[in-house]
């Protein structure tokens, strides 16, 4: 057997002893399902929950069944503004001249109920408006010169499942990635130092570039695992649970296969790099806590690129842009899940460019790993 | 002495800024326990870091059963074992896997593999704890676990670098009768420490370096010469090297 093989069957061995990155890895595993099924509660009871309007006045005939239907309950209360405050979600003072809305908007329940509210009154306005012309012998359509005939290309419900997924699906794919192998490269490298087991590996004829390669490769490994089982977790909880969607639709998400596909073979790429990456930097380290201390700033580092999706929904960059790492994973696998398909020019692009910062960071890791003061200052 | 089993001749090394090595030049033959005798920093841990390959020469040569350590590294390791003070070992692999692990990497191959790791445990009556997870072994039997992974693939060669410096009386006497059970099948010991008592009792021949330099070097009575014993010479040399 080549001291590669060797190696790698240690070191797997060796991770699936270790009760520390077992838990870490099956945290991740479940800590996706759990915080989604608490949204999916929290959704759902969202979009049936009942909300209270406060009011003073007389309500105009007609109005209080639109109420009704749209999930709003009309309580009198004695000063609209004041209750507005606390005891109900908005408060209405009626008048001839209008409706006088009360509301706070730091409160989540103000906001939901004042949307519900500027939905009913827009239905009110119109139908009273209908209903007035149609009395004067005018075609309420004269209010509407040039309608417009809304015909979606695909179901809405799925695109707003497709854009949970767009944003969700890549944080966790390089967030798991980074993290899922993390501990196990800093035992690999700093805890093999720190245990001094290192010099002992080192004075085996096993050339020194396969010793590496096989703990990279062990380390790839778990952070693939890791990656794939959280997605995975993630993909069941979604077939089985439901988000509320305004008009009582549900949504449930799922993976095309084309966007399953390029998902794994992001993930292998993703897993490579950062496992090449923070065996070097654990090679730098003493110990395993200098190690952590090393890899902390890459957190930072790898969200803002994985949170870009969050935060610019509709970032549509060119192809240059893929050049950037991890950006260019989160935009591929945006683009997967969102349209269903790949443009060849971004995913080589992407392709390219990780596996360039891959072979940097695996120099980059040899060239400490082959270095005396790896011995020197241990 | 026939051709030495190791050759060191006029090693230089620098680490960092600091000269550690200044011209060591020794030899060690098979057959014999070879003391290479110094106070702490006087270079004995970089010098048998550089026979073993850990550490490049910056000048001067070292070759080990004909082997240079510069040309022919992967030769010189398959020739040598080494052990140290600090017997770092795999805390989740058992006592067995860790020998397994390690003879293996020195290319014992899977036909030879069970019979050299089982003769190896029993020579040193390992057969208790084989299967105990190295995380929960006492000093003396992690020790024995890493003595164990230096010989299990019979090297000619054996290094002991201040073995006994943390261990108790009985471990440590083991580890002397190891090395002279060693000596005694043929192979090159060589045997670093600044304990003399032990280097007096064991050594067939000694240098003694002190900064970097070879102060005395010869049998042990050699240099031992008028003085009552080992550590009144040494101490002499070492204040006539200041």
């Amino acid at each position: 057997m080549s001291s590669l093989a060797i190696v790698f069957r240690k070191e797997i061995l060796e991770i699936l002893r270790d009760r520390r990155t077992l838990i870490a890895v099956g945290l991740a595993v479940l800590a996706t399902p759990t915080v989604l099924f608490v949204i999916s509660q929290v959704s759902t009871r969202t979009a049936t929950q009942t909300y209270t309007a406060g009011y003073s006045g007389d309500i105009p005939a007609g109005l209080d069944i639109l109420f009704n239907a749209t999930g709003l309950k009309l309580e009198p209360v004695a000063d609209p503004p004041a209750a507005a405050k606390q005891r109900v979600d908005i408060g209405l003072v009626f008048s001839p001249a209008g409706i006088d809305e009360y509301y706070d908007p730091a409160r989540q329940s103000a906001q939901i109920a004042d949307i519900r509210l500027q939905t009913i009154v827009g239905k009110y306005d119109e139908a009273k408006v209908a209903a007035t012309l149609q009395q004067k012998g005018i075609d309420p359509s004269v209010l509407n010169p040039l309608p417009l005939n809304v015909h979606p290309l695909s179901s809405p419900v799925k695109a707003a499942g497709n854009a949970f997924l767009s944003f969700f699906l890549p944080y966790i794919l390089i967030t798991m990635s980074l993290t899922g192998g993390l501990s196990a490269a800093l035992d690999t490298s700093a805890g093999e130092r720190e245990r001094r087991t290192l010099e002992s590996l080192l004075l085996t004829p096993a050339p020194r570039g396969q010793v590496l390669i096989a703990k990279i490769l062990a380390v790839s490994l778990l952070s693939l695992v890791a990656a794939v089982a959280a997605i995975g977790s993630m993909l069941f909880a979604l077939s089985h649970i439901s988000f509320g969607l305004s008009g009582g639709q549900e949504a449930h998400v799922g993976l095309s296969p084309l966007a399953a596909t390029v998902m794994v073979w992001l993930a292998i790429l993703l897993a490579g790099s950062f496992s090449s990456l923070t065996i070097a930097l654990g090679t730098l380290a003493r110990n395993f806590r200098q190690g952590q201390a090393y890899a902390t700033p890459l957190y930072f580092i790898t969200i803002f690129p994985a949170s870009i999706v969050l935060f610019i929904p509709d970032f549509n960059p060119s192809v240059a842009y893929y050049v950037i790492p991890i950006l260019n994973a989160v935009l591929v696998l945006r683009d997967a899940i969102v349209h269903n398909s790949v443009s060849w020019a971004p995913l080589v692009v992407t392709s390219a460019s990780l596996l360039v910062t891959g072979s940097l960071c695996f120099y980059a890791a040899l060239r400490l790993f082959t270095r005396e003061a790896l011995l020197v200052r241990s | 002495m026939t051709d030495p089993a190791v050759k060191v001749d006029r090693l230089e090394k620098t680490l960092q800024t600091n000269k550690v090595l200044r011209g060591i030049s020794f030899e060690a033959g098979a057959g014999e326990i070879f003391g290479l005798l110094g106070p702490n920093g006087a270079g004995k841990t970089t010098t048998l870091r550089v026979i073993c390959t850990l550490l490049a020469p910056d000048a001067g040569s070292v070759g080990v059963l004909g082997y240079d350590t510069r040309t022919a590294p992967q030769e010189v390791r398959r020739r040598v074992g080494v052990v140290t003070a600090e017997f770092g070992v795999y805390p989740r692999l058992t006592a067995r896997e860790n020998i397994a692990y390690f003879a293996e990497l020195s290319g014992v191959t899977n036909g030879q593999l069970d019979r050299r790791v089982d003769a190896v445990m029993e020579r040193l009556d390992m057969g208790s704890f084989a299967r105990q997870r190295a995380e929960s072994l006492s000093s003396g039997q992690k020790q024995k676990v890493a003595i164990a992974r230096a010989i299990v693939h019979d090297p000619p060669v054996l290094m002991f670098d201040e073995p006994t410096s943390n261990l108790d009386v009985l471990a440590s006497r083991e580890i002397r009768q190891f090395m002279v059970e060693s000596k005694g099948r043929g192979k090159c010991v060589i045997f670093s420490t600044h304990v003399l008592h032990d280097a007096e009792r064991l050594c067939d021949r000694v240098t003694i370096i002190h900064q970097g330099r070879v102060v005395a070097s010869g049998t042990t009575a050699e240099v031992r010469g008028g003085f009552q014993d080992l550590e009144d010479s040494f101490l002499s040399l070492v204040e006539a090297a200041r």
